[in-house]
């Protein structure tokens, strides 16, 4: 499904992804771990395409394109989400506007119908209940004053109206409480299907006491120094990084 | 149709002539190139629609007929500085539409008030001008759209005074529609009394230049006055509000929000003054303009000014100018919008919140279309 090859990316003069491999197929869940500034949140924004990130070397496959060349929406398009881990406040421009923009302009790349606000409703309400979001929540204008929690559960809302292929969480558990986490969790786990994949970028171990990863990979100095299955996670929670740092540097 | 005063009239300001940058007052709003153009002046008369509750009459016959109308006409002293048009105005319309609503009397619907520039030659100069009156206690809404002819070189000259006694009423909604080829010059002067509460909304859509002198005068006590703005210029289109609101008795409330969407090379120019008074104690008033650059060839002057006499007020003002948020755009761009679709979002969006605030339920949303399809229409939304 996604085949990251060798890939370079920097921002401005400094280099951040040194020479990234990674393959995801359809079912799995990946874990990136790293310790603070090590480009995970970089690879996430690659992938999603900020362009503030210039990709210098490698390639990006998604389902046999080249991801690189299409634009932000395209790519979300084509069926990649990425989860924030600071939605953007949108003054103005309710949830399920936004949502309704999204959805009937992914549905006119697909070359599909779009869908009408009978539809959108029944639809809406069947995802509600995935995230256990309040309708309130949704009519107000997109994340402005929400709480860190009601921000990451408006994020999992997204992500299952518009049904990825590959979901990337970024940090998706900074700043949640353990209710909050398990609710993002229960979310992003009810969305897995054997044709989507997910992966999952964070700090701590804690998320994947919930979402459980298929493989874990170290990410340092903008490469992946280590990868394995989910006790590799365990093993990071109770030793730290320090020893995988010793190793590489 | 000129007599011998009103030609004296034009002769006079044609010897100041068209105001230019030079002036303090006209700094980005310079009308120098007017001064080249040999105008045919003529009085534009506005008709309104009759309707129970709305008296039409002349401005005469109203001041025979009210003494409490004679006083407060008499007793009007707008700000004038460097503003040659009210005078040429005053000499010029001979038959100004005049409004009287009667003590108490509640028109429940907005009355329409549509004028076109239009079915004379090029460089006609219009000069036109509305007088409304509303008695103790009345109520009155007013929803006007301003339009011309495309293809002509038009000035135009529009002058209101609105005289609210005490405890009247007053909503007044502008849509300013006018072809690139037209310079507007708008002034509406509105005189509060006792408990009076007045909203206006001004809202330029297009326009070669458009110009709104907009004078609150706050002449008693417990008044509200609400000043609502939105402008869009695109392409070459200049938009200039001037506003004054002149707290001149104590315990009264101004509230004013402007906001500007500016596209292409436009150019937008607000200058906010609030004045309070000595005696205008416990005064509340706020202000606040913010516009966002959707082009980086457009710009936006703002000045806002307070000269506060009194020493217990609350007042605050604001002026930003931004550009659109890149991570905004690009979170949306991230869930499937398009680039151009995120941006008309986006700017939408911030123009809403002036138009949530019309009461005319059925305006708002055919406002909504009009602004998107300028936005859409503009070709350079860099940002």
């Amino acid at each position: 499904m996604l085949s990251i090859n060798n890939l370079h990316a920097r921002i401005g003069e400094k280099e951040i992804l040194k020479g990234i491999n990674l393959e995801v197929k359809p079912g799995e869940v990946h874990a990136i771990m790293g310790p603070n500034g090590s480009g995970k949140s970089t690879l996430a924004s690659v992938l999603a395409g900020r362009e503030d990130y210039e990709v210098t070397e490698g390639s990006v496959l998604f389902q046999g394109k080249d991801l690189l060349e299409l634009a932000p929406e395209e790519r979300a398009a084509e069926g990649i989400f990425l989860a924030f881990q600071y939605p953007v406040e949108i003054p103005g421009v309710s949830t399920t506007n936004f949502l309704k923009s999204a959805v009937n302009e992914i549905r006119k790349y697909r070359g599909e119908e779009p869908m009408d606000a009978v539809q959108f409703l029944k639809m809406f309400k069947e995802k509600m209940a995935y995230v256990n979001i309040d309708q309130s929540l949704l009519s107000r204008a997109l994340n402005e004053g929400f709480s860190g929690g009601e921000k990451k559960r408006n994020e999992i809302f997204q992500m299952a109206v518009l049904n990825p292929k590959l979901a990337i969480l970024d940090e998706t558990d900074s700043g949640l409480d353990i209710d909050a986490l398990r609710i993002v969790a229960e979310g992003v786990n009810k969305l897995k299907s054997p044709d989507n994949a997910t992966i999952v970028v964070t700090h701590y171990q804690r998320l994947l006491d919930y979402i459980v990863p298929d493989f874990v990979h170290v990410l340092y100095k903008g490469r992946i120094v280590k990868s394995g299955t989910k006790e590799l996670a365990l093993e990071l929670e109770e030793k730290g990084y320090d020893w995988i740092k010793a190793e590489v540097d | 149709m000129e007599s011998k005063a009103t030609e004296l009239a034009i002769k006079s300001f044609q010897a100041v002539g068209f105001p230019t940058s030079k002036m303090e007052e006209w700094k980005y709003t310079s009308l120098k190139t007017l001064n080249e153009v040999n105008w045919n002046w003529r009085e534009l008369s506005l008709l309104v629609a009759e309707s129970e509750g709305l008296h039409i009459i002349s401005l005469n016959d109203l001041l025979h007929q009210s003494k409490s109308f004679k006083s407060v006409w008499e007793a009007k002293n707008p700000i004038l500085d460097q503003n040659p048009f009210y005078d040429l105005n005053e000499h010029l319309c001979q038959a100004p539409l005049v409004l009287w609503v009667k003590e108490g009397v509640v028109n429940e619907n907005p009355i329409q008030l549509d004028f076109t520039l239009n079915g004379f030659d090029s460089n006609t100069a219009f000069q036109s001008k509305l007088i409304v009156y509303l008695e103790k206690n009345s109520e009155l809404s007013i929803i006007e759209t301003v339009k011309s002819e495309k293809g002509k070189t038009f000035f135009s000259s529009y002058v209101q005074e609105i005289f609210l006694s005490e405890g009247a009423k007053f909503t007044y909604l502008k849509e300013q529609d006018l072809s690139d080829d037209s310079t507007h010059i708008d002034q509406t002067f509105i005189f509060q009394d006792d408990k009076s509460h007045a909203e206006t909304f001004t809202l330029s859509l297009n326009g070669g230049i458009l110009r709104n002198n907009l004078h609150f005068y706050i002449n008693g006590e417990d008044v509200v006055s609400n000043l609502n703005g939105l402008y869009v210029p695109a392409g070459n289109q200049l938009m200039d509000s001037h506003t004054i609101v002149d707290h001149r008795m104590p315990n009264s409330e101004s509230n004013e929000l402007y906001k500007g969407v500016l596209m292409d090379q436009s150019t937008g120019v607000f200058n906010g003054k609030i004045f309070v008074r000595k005696d205008a104690q416990k005064t509340n008033a706020f202000q606040s303009c913010r516009n966002v650059l959707a082009s980086s060839k457009a710009s936006m002057n703002t000045k806002p000014q307070l000269e506060i006499w009194a020493d217990d007020v609350k007042c605050s003002h604001g002026t930003t100018t931004g550009q659109l948020n890149e991570e905004s755009l690009f979170y949306m761009r991230s869930r499937g919008i398009s680039l151009q679709s995120a941006k008309t979002l986006l700017l939408l969006a911030f123009a809403q919140e002036v138009i949530n605030k019309i009461p005319f339920e059925q305006i708002k949303q055919t406002l909504s279309d009009k602004i998107i399809g300028k936005i859409k229409a503009s070709n350079d939304l860099t940002i």
